[in-house]
């Protein structure tokens, strides 16, 4: 049954077309607000992740392995690898003055057909000494006491491939995996975590099976990288220098050269995606504006015949009002909950296509934003609604009618 | 119920700024009662629909009053006077006037729900479809009705809310005699029923279904 509240529905389907148009751009504005600031989010959230989940002010490796390890681009793209320099550095690091904490790690990679679609990268930490990898490991709720042949995988290493009643194999060695870490949006994620007792043991049996590059290397007296926490007071740049005069062989890198990739990765994206929002959401509001206004004139002899009934001017203002509201917060709603479906299903894919970590901002922060895009397309409503309305109390009715049809 | 006009008059703004105004009404009282269908003929500029459109309380007069009964149209807010068009004038304005995206029956439907009405008088709506020989296209839409067919369901429109008054502005131009003729009856109905009709019409034939006919020229209300 016709009803004043259901007039504005029943026009917008009498008009189909112009209906679809409308649904179109208030979709696009959606897109663009809503895509762009969960991209904008997402890289950022990834910087925060990786900032965190690196967890170490300085990273020291060795000088030999500058061909392997870039520390600028190790977080976003690297191929796996190990190096090795001698497990003293530890002790001399640990003797420089700014240096509260420095725990070894020790790297191996996996053969390619071992277990895996692609080679995966092996990092070792020292239970004893570590403060990077294990409150990542209390974080995700997992046990923090891994055993021998104990293992956690990167939330990009994928589970039904790599894994088959909870054993990885590397090396012809059945590793147990005893969880997964949720995504950091760099090469981290495509890891695998375990303690000094299981890289030693895979070392082995690598080295058996003839793949291991140092032969004459004793598994006991190395470490790959030494991550370093800097004392309360002290600057990382000025404690990395010591390390470089103080400590031959070594390369040092700094928490902040080595997310300086996706920071640069950050500014530029978030500058590009910003001018498109702004450059879109302009687009879809002119058009709006501009089928609205293409509306009143096709509609006027309609809202002038409704003032011939009787209907008041905030009859009128409600009926176009309601129209626009409709149209755009369901298109809106769709524009938001497709950017959703894509950016949700292909969020690594975008992540690779960015060239920075990407990391979806959290269920809260979504909804935020989701928000925030429909307030956008709100913004729209009421500016071509309100030019609407202006033309329709303006205009003289008995004008309009008397110009016949 | 008495619709009277006391001395209006209505100027229009001259788009040239050669002179100021020009004048549609000349100062003029007028006065529709109910039962009465009254006929303003003329031809076109003449002043007519102006005349028309001051009566129903959608356009201004220059100066001059316009009474129903004892309410002054113009004395009233916007919402009032809408409320009160709503309630007791019925306006048949010129050329098409249907809403595309309804059926007929709901365009007939429309003064009525406006103001939220709980029921909407659908048996009335039905009934004048009905007296106006549109029962079989009830669920049609606007635009697969001819152009008489669409002012039978204007007059339809108009009708629903028993008005009191009835102001009809060419609400036979272009149809056929036989439309013409249709329409006409439609009108005298109206007012044999009780309902103040002013028709204004280049119609030769109005007159006979008038009881009073006057002429408009420049803007000057005689009667003939």
């Amino acid at each position: 049954m016709l009803t004043l509240k259901n007039l504005p529905w029943r026009n917008l389907k009498g008009y189909a077309g112009r209906t679809a148009a409308l649904l179109l751009f208030a979709a696009l504005m959606a897109v663009a607000v809503f895509g762009g600031t969960m991209m904008i989010g997402g890289v950022r959230n990834g910087l925060d992740t990786v900032k965190s989940r690196l967890g170490a002010d300085i990273m020291v490796t060795p000088e030999s392995a500058k061909n392997e390890f870039d520390a600028q681009t190790v977080l976003l793209k690297t191929e796996p690898g190990y190096f090795y320099m001698d497990a003293s550095v530890v002790d001399e690091i640990r003797s420089i003055e700014g240096v509260e904490a420095a725990s070894p790690q020790l790297f191996l990679a996996s053969a390619k057909a071992g277990c895996c679609s692609a080679r995966l990268q092996m990092i070792a930490f020292d239970p004893a000494t570590d403060f990077t990898i294990q409150p990542w490991i209390e974080d995700t709720r997992l046990s923090g006491n891994l055993g021998l042949l104990d293992v956690i995988i990167g939330s990009n290493v994928s589970w039904a491939s790599a894994a088959s009643d909870n054993l990885i194999r590397f090396y012809d060695t059945e590793c147990n995996v005893v969880g997964q870490f949720a995504p950091t949006g760099s090469t981290l994620d495509s890891a695998v975590y375990m303690n000094f007792d299981t890289c030693k043991a895979l070392i082995q049996a690598c080295r058996e099976k003839g793949m291991f590059k140092y032969e004459k290397l004793d598994a006991d007296a190395i470490v790959s990288s030494v991550m370093i926490r800097v004392a309360p007071g002290y600057d990382s740049e000025v404690v990395a220098d010591a390390i470089r005069d103080k400590v031959d062989g070594v390369s040092v890198a700094t928490a902040t050269n080595m997310v300086s990739g996706i920071a640069d990765s950050l500014n530029h994206i978030s500058g590009t995606i910003a001018a498109l929002i702004v450059a879109f959401w302009l687009l879809g509001m002119l058009m709006t504006v501009l089928l609205f206004t293409l509306m009143m004139n096709a509609r006027k002899r309609e809202f002038a015949s409704l003032r011939a009934m009787g209907a008041s001017r905030g009859i009128l203002s409600g009926i176009v009002v309601r129209e626009a509201l409709t149209v755009n917060l369901l298109g809106g709603a769709i524009g938001v909950l497709l950017t959703g479906v894509i950016l949700f299903s292909f969020n690594r894919l975008i992540g690779e296509s960015l060239g920075a970590g990407f990391v979806l901002p959290p269920v809260p922060m979504t909804a935020l934003l989701a928000a925030a895009a429909l307030i956008s397309v709100i913004l729209a409503t009421v500016v071509s609604a309100w030019i609407t309305v202006h033309k329709v109390n303006t205009m003289d009715a008995s004008l309009v009618l008397k110009e016949g049809e | 119920m008495k619709l009277t006009a006391q001395s209006v008059k209505k100027d229009f703004p001259r788009a040239s700024k050669s002179s100021n105004y020009f004048t549609a009404v000349q100062t003029l009282d007028f006065a529709l009662e109910s039962g009465k269908m009254v006929e303003i003929t003329g031809r076109s500029g003449s002043g007519k629909s102006t005349l028309l459109n001051m009566l129903a309380g959608m356009l201004t007069p220059t100066s001059g009053k316009v009474f129903l009964d004892d309410t002054d149209l113009y004395a009233l807010d916007e919402k009032s006077l809408a409320r009160l068009r709503n309630e007791k004038i019925g306006l048949i304005p010129q050329g098409h006037t249907a809403l595309l995206s309804l059926t007929v029956l709901e365009n007939v439907l429309l003064p009525a729900i406006l103001y939220n009405r709980q029921n909407p008088p659908v048996d009335r709506a039905k009934a004048l479809l009905m007296d106006v020989g549109l029962e079989a296209l009830m669920t049609a839409k606007p635009n697969e009705l001819s152009g008489g067919e669409l002012r039978r369901m204007a007059i339809a429109r108009a009708m629903l809310m028993r008005p009191s008054i009835l102001l009809a502005d060419e609400p036979t131009a272009g149809l056929d005699n036989e439309n013409t003729l249709a329409v006409l009856g439609l009108l005298r109905k109206a007012a044999d029923e009780g309902a103040g009709v002013l028709l204004v019409t280049h119609e030769n034939e109005a007159a006979q279904f008038a009881d009073e006919v006057y002429v408009m020229d420049s803007g000057k209300l005689s009667t003939q």
